[in-house]
């Protein structure tokens, strides 16, 4: 697919209306809001925001970097902050674990041009490792926090927060969710009119040094800034209460607007009070929303965070209400929210009854249930990872080893027929989770890391490896890009945020600086040879008890696809010889390339999936696979 | 407060991930836009994206709010992938229309031998039991007939068009492609529009 060229975020045209992701609508917003200092490291569901920034950051005159990491990332921001310059950083909700070293500490330093930190949040982990709330690293952190519903107000809500946080002199948490910034919508565009600069000027302040004696002077700075905020939220137009009616409905975020359709549907009668402003909370209003409505129902996604609050507010009032959330089971407290859940856990805490999806559809639903095949993500056709992972783990027979896999597109190597993984855990933990198997077991011991995870957080792990004498094989699986999150460039592609060259990074070099004797390089599309050199080196670390790195380097399909196109070279499919097949199915049930299927029990290679690898050909024993004459228009995007 | 819902047209856009099924839902998207309505895209990113099932949803009214919609409410079903189709056929209303490619891709897990992927006549059948207004087309064949495999989207859009109270307009469509979708494949994208649109006539 080609992506329009977001270029037109740079307008100054105030009232255009455009289709805009939840994620760009943020970048629109960071744009208006003249940022000036951007630095991120991408995970989904808040990669687009980097990446639409990225594009725009040279002709914007504003200052773009892919940080190593989400903490790195962090300190970029805040020191442009204490230049005076407006920053921002965006991460998904993990990534703020990285950096909440350098976030929680920040706030006690507090900052000087606006600071804006985008978590982006994912209910339902549709592609993430677990399901935390970022909420509460405002509670935790004492941060101001702002929670846009749509794309709308993404982009409005982004520009204020600069505004709020040189106000403040805080950094400013702005929390959204996979279903804000992954979902699209018209979008009033505002004005560019404010600009960028990369002027800084650093003064020397105490509060920049947090030495004991100005931590303790900060944290008292602190609180009184969260009661500042608190005012401003009494205050702000983020904080609504509309509709009418005795029920009282308190929500935020995304769950806004299934609230409204639920209201619609059910025909309510109700007073919506919707938090965008939720930390610190406007209590005072929220007190008196309550002494006004009976019952109170609250609706919002994971952690019962508004919950808390207004439960404990409740005790403050005269007069009893009923407070119906998820802490009684009216609405679930794991997994995303959606029209239907919300019609449900109203209609439930207010004993109405109400049929949300005809028992016709449903009853029919069960019944084609067993029809429906299994379809998990799957490598890409051409990926290189099947190849490597193909090669370790024919190397690998016979020693049984364990497997501590990472996070990244080859965290897919977890599905048959590879199923190559004993432990995932977080960014980096491959590697760290194999020194502690090396010293608490005897099983020989892979580890994986994809290039990006290795800049990310692998490379202290090594270090102690290399340190306390841990044995085992790190492979690091080099594909020139951060593929899952959208292929963003790393500290080892030579190119730059600002889509400009720069100094490669080479892993193998970082492994040898270290102190790792035994380091090579692959390409894993040399099956053969790649297999020879797994074997080796796994027989090495044995002997020798000592760390191995292999870098298997070859470029992602799915750019090596763009990249032919590009050129203009042809991409031809791999067929089958039904002569040659003797039906081993070696290439089907231990390879299992997505192009390769069988039909009437015969191996097929579907030319609309198959991208001109050529990796079952050198698999096949028989020769069998061979490729096709014709140029073939690839599917793929 | 009156009920508004039933204003709004929602599409339930399915398939396998990397195949086309989200540049078709943002086309939708922002011809909505072109033509003055309130737009709503549920989206799914990332992991799910590479070769697994994927469905977007697409709304498009006077005033929507949530991104996704309940099962029962889809006014049309634009299948990328025959058991992808069936996989979301519970999101239609009993009036609503589903335009099916007639294309399977059989799940690497399916060769593998876990699970099994029914007969084409099987998944049609069922698909029957959500509504009666289906239509089989073979996009692939259309789409080569434009001059490149990969405009199966376009080939799938252009037969949106015939639907009865398909919101949008043939033409915002053709100009929403010439604004979004790369030059290379512009006239072979305008062409399947137009495949598309006159199967579905005929
Ligand atoms: S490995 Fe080769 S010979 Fe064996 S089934 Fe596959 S294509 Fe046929
Ligand atoms: S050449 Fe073989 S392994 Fe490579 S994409 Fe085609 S079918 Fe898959």
């Amino acid at each position: 697919m080609n992506v329009a060229d977001p270029e037109f975020l740079l307008d100054d045209s105030p009232g255009r209306v455009m289709l805009l992701l939840g994620n760009e609508a943020i970048a629109k917003g960071a744009v208006e809001g003249g940022v000036s200092v951007v630095a991120a490291y991408p995970g989904t569901p808040s990669s687009e925001i980097a990446d639409t920034l990225s594009l725009l950051a040279s002709k914007g005159g504003f200052y773009m970097e892919y940080s190593t990491n989400e903490k790195v990332a962090m300190e970029v921001a805040a020191s442009a902050s204490f230049c005076g310059l407006r920053s921002l950083t965006c991460m998904k909700h993990v990534g703020l674990n990285v950096a909440s070293d350098a976030f929680i500490s920040l706030v006690h330093t507090g900052v000087r041009g606006g600071m804006v930190i985008i978590t982006v949040d994912d209910p339902f982990c549709w592609s993430s490792q677990n399901e935390q709330d970022n909420r509460f690293f405002a509670q935790f952190s004492g941060a101001p926090m702002l929670e846009p519903s749509d794309p709308q107000e993404a982009k409005d809500i982004t520009a204020y927060a600069f505004e709020l946080s040189e106000e403040l002199q805080e950094p400013v948490l702005v929390r959204t969710t996979t279903r804000v910034s992954h979902a699209r919508g018209d979008v009033k565009l505002g004005s560019t009119k404010r600009k960028p600069s990369l002027k800084g000027t650093f003064e020397r302040d105490p509060r920049f040094g947090l030495l004991p004696a100005s931590a303790r002077v900060r944290h008292k700075v602190v609180l009184k800034r969260i009661e500042e905020a608190r005012q401003l939220s009494e205050k702000s137009r983020l904080n609504s209460v509309f509709g009418d009616g005795k029920t009282g409905i308190i929500t935020s975020g995304v769950s806004h607007n299934y609230v409204m359709e639920a209201i619609n549907a059910l025909n309510l009668e109700a007073s919506i009070f919707k938090l965008g402003f939720t930390h610190p909370l406007p209590e005072e209003r929220l007190m008196s929303f309550m002494s006004s409505h009976d019952p109170i129902i609250i609706v919002e996604e994971l952690e019962p965070y508004l919950e808390n609050h207004v439960k404990a507010l409740s005790n403050r009032l005269k007069k009893k209400v009923r407070i119906f959330g998820k802490q009684d089971g009216f609405f679930p407290r794991t997994g995303e929210f959606n029209t239907r859940i919300v019609i449900d856990g109203i209609s439930k805490s207010l004993d109405m009854k109400h049929v949300t999806v005809s028992p016709e559809i449903e009853k029919a639903y069960a019944e084609v249930q067993p029809l429906l095949p299994p379809r998990p993500p799957t490598l890409c056709a051409g990926c290189s990872h099947r190849a490597t992972y193909y090669a370790v783990k024919v190397a690998a027979k016979g020693l049984n080893p364990l497997y501590s896999n990472d996070i990244g597109c080859y965290s897919l190597g977890v599905a048959p027929p590879f199923q190559m993984y004993d432990t995932m855990l977080c960014m980096g933990s491959g590697t760290g989770i194999a020194c502690g198997f090396s010293a608490a077991q005897d099983q020989p011991v892979i580890a994986f890391a994809g290039d990006s995870t290795f800049f990310h957080a692998s490379i202290p792990a090594l270090i102690n490896a290399v340190y306390n004498r841990h044995s085992f094989l790190l492979v690091v699986m080099d594909n020139g890009a951060t593929a899952m999150t959208g292929h963003q460039p790393h500290p080892g592609t030579g190119v730059s945020g600002m889509g400009k060259p720069a100094p490669k990074v080479k892993i193998e070099e970082i492994a040898r600086g270290i102190g790792v004797k035994l380091v090579y390089v692959i390409d894993p599309f040399d099956v053969k040879k790649s297999i020879r050199v797994f074997r080796d080196t796994l027989k090495k670390v044995q002997e020798r008890k000592e760390v191995a790195v292999v870098v298997s380097r070859r470029e992602c399909a799915l750019l090596t696809i763009r990249r032919k196109r590009k050129e203009k070279t042809p991409i031809m499919p791999w067929k089958v010889d039904p002569e040659k097949c003797t039906g081993c199915m070696i290439c089907v049930e231990e390879f299992a390339c997505p192009a390769i299927f069988v039909a009437n029990e015969k191996v097929v290679i579907d030319p609309n999936i198959c991208v001109d690898c050529g990796v079952c050909a050198e698999i096949c024993p028989y020769g069998a696979i061979e490729r096709e004459k014709d140029r073939h228009e690839v599917k793929t995007i | 407060m009156k009920s508004r819902q039933s204003k709004t047209y929602n599409i339930v856009l399915t398939g396998v991930g990397g195949t086309g099924v989200l540049t078709a839902a943002r086309i939708l998207g922002s011809a909505a836009v072109k033509q003055g309505f309130r737009v709503r895209v549920g989206e799914v990113h990332g992991i799910a994206q590479r070769g697994g099932m994927i469905d977007v949803q697409v709304r498009i009214g006077e005033d929507v709010f949530a991104p996704t919609f309940m099962e029962g409410q889809a006014n049309l079903l634009i299948g990328f992938e025959l058991a992808e189709a069936l996989r979301h056929a519970n999101k239609l209303s009993r009036e609503g229309v589903a335009i099916i490619n007639d294309y399977r891709i059989t799940p690497t897990m399916v060769t593998l031998g876990h699970g099994s992927y029914p007969a084409r006549e099987k998944v049609i059948a069922a698909i029957k039991r959500f509504t009666k207004n289906m239509m089989i087309i073979n996009a692939v064949n259309l789409a080569k007939e434009a001059g490149s495999a990969v405009t199966v989207g376009s080939v799938l859009l252009g037969a949106a068009v015939s639907v009865n109270g398909f919101p949008l307009k043939m033409e915002t469509l053709k100009k929403t492609v010439e604004d979004l979708l790369s030059k290379r494949l512009l006239r072979e994208n305008l062409k399947a529009l137009d495949l598309g649109y006159n199967f579905a006539r005929s």
